[in-house]
């Protein structure tokens, strides 16, 4: 257990900026995801943090006390690897022992440790096994163990269930969690998916660009995203386009005037407003504007009915395709592409970005 | 970047440099500029190579070179290639025996084939004498002719089976295609399947090609009179023997410059013609019938029976009953004896240097491959090239560059046996590099590092799982260096004195003096252990084709 800071983080490979002034911290004990699309640096800052490169600049405190120095074998940070990397020359028990060995522990108490922490990950039985005669989600779960069984005072894992098939990853998922918790362990844990980082976490940091765009609880990062990249990432997002006339703010798509929502002292020069799709209604032909929620008139796209839900995608008069997640509604699922259809939306769950990739939130 | 101290393979990779550097590098440049200094005033002067360009006795030698040279690699192609095409798209009976056969052709000694041709062909061979007894005169096999014979039937295993490996990851759905559009079956041969393989073609025939000039053997025992290039350096080399031997090094640096020429016309070539496919349609091999089955299997086996030829005489004369140099009919075991009389030593000594070199080689192979593959650096990338110069060096410039840098005495002043182990770890280290470095390509960095997370220092990670996993990729680089060492003539020759005579020399001598029954049983036993170690090598290794070239 301890307290991860990390200041001004700078890693360059050539002239590419992987990470550029990151600054995180990692409450002790605390489940910590780092989030974000593919190439987005979250391996490197992972690697850097392990001791595998050194950083340009920046620095990299365990409990107070900088790790720069150390090389990686001294940083006493377990890491899970995304393709397991268990030794195949190994068997489960040896590869579980490798780290209790290199720091010399007594070889009752590896015996025992051992023993002990594949309980935990449940594979008790398998201790004499080969990891070629294991399943991916085993040979997981082996990688765990010999990363907890030296009880690191930090435990990375890069995508480690990244590998595995779907109904594997949502059990696995729940067990990392559970026994992250039971230890105490502070976890950095990284992986594209947010679903994936919504469920487990106490804090997701969302990373693009080898930049930090938001820190923060999995409910915070879902209904208050830092930025409009946070806010298409995370969960998926309609964002249409809004006119400004001198004090006037109005959605193109319908012409609602929205200025009430925004004061003119926070916009920008170029504004865009965004709606979760599971925000949108849609009904069928036309519907006039209430006081709390604006109508907008569309025409369908498509209508896909999956199962437990329905997906509407649909064309407002300006261009713009909106999607709309609501439940099954016979009415709906039978349109033709072209039926005209209005979407409506609470007025209060619209929020406003400033327009560009990363634009901030204004709301 | 921010300061630490140099981190274990920091000095790994300085270690391996400055052995490079050592061995390498100063012996190839000793060599270099010696070949421009006068040997009479010790001046600075580009007259050696005036000479050699200016010299009938030179330029013949330059020519004769080049002449067996490519027509030996013209043989090689025209055996391997159709070889090749057979095996890897007819069903044929007895496949593994013909790869068998071509691979113990490929690591057989050298010189073996050469004196083997002359108890065959020779003015007293067998065949020769056979056609006398009808009155009939055939040519010898001395000369120009026996050599590029010797060359094609000893060097066409390379193309053979870079050419069968090629062929056999073409992907079938380009044949079909080609068929598909209307190709018959000779078009889709030439327009599609050969400029697919043609790579591989021309890999194979530039080894072929830097072997058969560099090649000391086969032209001192053949040539009679017809000299090329490394008999010429050679001869220089033993007749300056004293002064600086000048002209012998302008010769090799002028077949070292052939052969470079070549690899890099190649490469040029070679660059514009990349060709990427994925095996997702595996070749098919076809069944022939009648004539054509026949001929085919003819043709392969008749190959690899003719290219065994050498070592059966070789095995069959060993066993043949002699009184000194003579043999007087019937079997017997005297040449064998003779070897335990005579030079007991040379047994002793060629696998104390070859096993001494080898130790060294499996060391820094499993090193330099980490290096290689792991570490990408300026450095790494040096190393990686400097491990095709041993290729292409001939054993004449090595063995000059060795005595000039390091004979005894000098700065570095070594031992001869020392400067023989060195030699062939330097000549033979690329064999173990390469088949360890593709081993470790196939080990996944994150093994290695989760050592290291796991509180393994670099070395203890390197040897409790790099070795681990790359075993076999060693034991295979390990046997092949071995076998190469093992029978390493041309560089001995330069460098031995009458305390380190090796297997290769002794029978290079007893060639010399007639000895045939002594050099065959000595040649027996080098072919003994080349077998055996080819024999493991099938064990270890995942493509037993592949890992010998
Ligand atoms: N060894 C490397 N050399 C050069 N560029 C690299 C290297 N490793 C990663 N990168 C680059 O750094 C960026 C971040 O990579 P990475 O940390 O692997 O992202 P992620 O794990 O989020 O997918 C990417 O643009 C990638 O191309
Ligand atoms: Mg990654």
């Amino acid at each position: 257990m301890a307290l991860v800071e990390i200041d001004g983080l700078r890693k360059l490979y050539g002239d590419v900026v992987a990470l550029s002034d990151i600054s995180i911290t990692v409450p002790s004990g605390s489940f910590y995801t780092l989030l974000g699309p593919s190439g987005c640096g979250k391996t490197t800052l992972l690697r850097t943090i392990a001791g595998f490169h050194n950083q340009n600049a920046g620095q990299i405190r365990v409990d107070g006390t900088s790790i720069e120095g150390l090389p990686a074998y001294r940083r006493d940070v377990g890491m899970v690897f995304q393709d397991y990397a268990i030794f195949p020359h190994l068997s489960v028990y040896d590869n579980v022992a490798f780290g209790l060995k290199q720091r010399k522990v007594p070889s009752a108490e590896i015996k025992s440790r051992v023993g002990e922490v594949l309980e935990v990950v449940q594979l008790g039985a398998f201790e004499q096994r080969m990891p070629h005669e294991l399943s991916g989600g085993q040979q997981q779960r082996v990688g765990l163990a010999r990363a907890i069984v030296i009880k690191p005072k930090v435990l990375l894992m890069d995508e480690p269930l990244s590998n595995l098939d779907a109904r594997l990853r949502v059990d696995l998922r729940a067990e990392l969690r559970r026994i992250q918790q039971d230890l105490g362990i502070t976890t950095i844990y990284v992986t594209h998916d947010q679903e994936e980082a919504l469920a487990m976490s106490d804090t997701v940091c969302v990373m693009y660009g080898g930049v930090i765009q938001q820190a923060a609880s999995p409910l915070d990062i879902y209904l208050r995203p830092a930025n409009r990249f946070v806010a298409t990432f995370v969960g998926a997002n309609n964002f249409l386009g809004v006119d400004q006339n001198g004090a006037d703010l109005t959605l193109r798509a319908s012409g609602a005037d929205l200025s009430d929502l925004l004061s003119s002292a926070q916009r920008p020069v170029a504004i865009t407003s965004a709606i979760r799709p599971e925000a949108m209604h849609v009904q069928a032909g036309e519907a006039a504007a209430s006081a709390d929620r604006v109508a907008i008139p569309a025409s369908i796209k498509e209508v896909s009915f999956i199962g437990r839900e329905m997906e509407v995608f649909a064309i407002t008069k300006s261009g713009e395709i909106l999607k709309s997640v609501d439940r099954p509604d016979p009415a709906i699922i039978g349109l033709t592409p072209g039926s005209p259809v209005t979407l409506t939306a609470p007025r209060n769950e619209i929020i406003f970005f400033e327009d560009s990739e990363t634009g901030e939130r204004l709301t | 970047m921010m300061k630490r101290r140099p981190d274990f393979w920091t000095v790994v990779t300085v270690l391996i440099i400055v052995t490079l550097v050592v061995l390498l590098i100063v012996p190839i440049l000793r060599v270099l500029l010696l070949s421009f200094v006068d040997a009479d005033t010790g001046a600075w002067t580009f007259g050696n190579y005036v000479e050699v360009f200016t010299r009938n006795y030179y330029l013949t030698g330059f020519k004769n070179t080049l002449f067996v040279g490519l027509l030996g690699t013209l043989g090689a192609c025209l055996l391997g290639i159709p070889l090749a095409f057979f095996t890897a798209r007819f069903h044929l009976r007895g496949r593994a025996w013909i790869s068998t056969l071509a691979i113990l052709v490929l690591v057989a000694p050298p010189f073996i084939g050469a004196y083997a041709w002359i108890m065959i062909l020779g003015s007293n061979g067998v065949v020769t004498n056979f056609f006398e007894g009808f009155g009939i005169e055939i040519p010898t096999i001395y000369g120009a002719h026996g050599i590029i014979l010797v060359f094609t039937l000893k060097l066409f295993p390379f193309v053979f089976l870079m050419t069968q490996t090629a062929l056999n990851a073409v992907n079938k759905s380009f044949e079909d295609a080609a068929e598909n559009l209307g190709c018959t079956p000779w078009q889709r041969f030439t327009k599609i399947t050969l400029p697919l393989v043609f790579p591989a073609i021309s890999t194979g025939a530039i080894i072929c090609f830097v072997l058969a000039i560099a090649d000391f053997g086969t032209p001192a025992i053949l040539g009679r009179g017809f000299r090329t290039l490394s008999t010429i350096a050679f001869a220089a080399y033993r007749s300056e023997l004293g002064g600086l031997p000048t002209m012998a090094v302008t010769v090799s640096m002028i077949m070292m410059a052939i052969s470079m020429l070549a690899l890099f016309a190649q490469r040029r070539i070679l660059s514009r013609r990349r060709y990427a496919s994925s095996l997702t349609n595996l070749p098919v091999k076809q069944k022939l019938t009648g004539w054509r089955n026949v001929a085919v299997h003819g043709f392969c086996h008749g190959v690899v029976l003719l290219a065994m030829l050498p070592t059966l005489v070789v095995v069959y004369t060993s066993f043949l009953k002699t009184n000194g140099p003579v043999f007087v009919g019937g079997f017997g075991l005297e040449s064998y004896s003779r070897i335990l009389r005579d030079t007991p030593e040379a047994i002793g000594n060629s696998f104390l240097f070859a096993l001494a070199a080898v130790v060294l080689i499996t060391a820094f192979s499993s090193l330099i491959s980490y290096v290689i593959v792991r570490r990408d650096t300026a450095a790494s990338g040096a190393i990686d090239f400097l491990m095709m110069v041993p290729y292409l060096v001939p054993g004449v410039v090595m063995a000059i560059g060795f005595v000039t840098t390091f004979r005894s005495g000098s700065f570095f002043g070594l031992g001869t046996a020392t400067m023989l182990v060195l030699l062939y770890f330097i000549r033979r280290l690329p064999y173990g590099v390469r088949s360890t470095t593709s081993s470790l390509r196939q080990v996944k960095p994150s093994m290695e590092e989760a050592a290291i997370n796991l509180g393994a220092p670099p070395l203890t990670a390197f040897l409790k799982v790099t070795i681990p996993l790359i075993m076999p990729g060693l034991i295979v680089g390990s046997l092949m260096s071995f076998i190469t060492a093992i029978n390493e003539l041309s560089g001995t020759l330069i460098i031995y004195d009458a305390g380190t005579l090796t297997m290769p020399v002794k029978i290079y001598l007893a060639v010399l003096d007639g000895e045939f029954g002594l050099a065959a049983a000595l040649s027996t036993v080098l072919l003994l252990c080349t077998g055996v170690c080819v024999y493991a090598v099938f064990r270890f290794a995942d493509n037993r084709d592949s890992a010998f070239l």
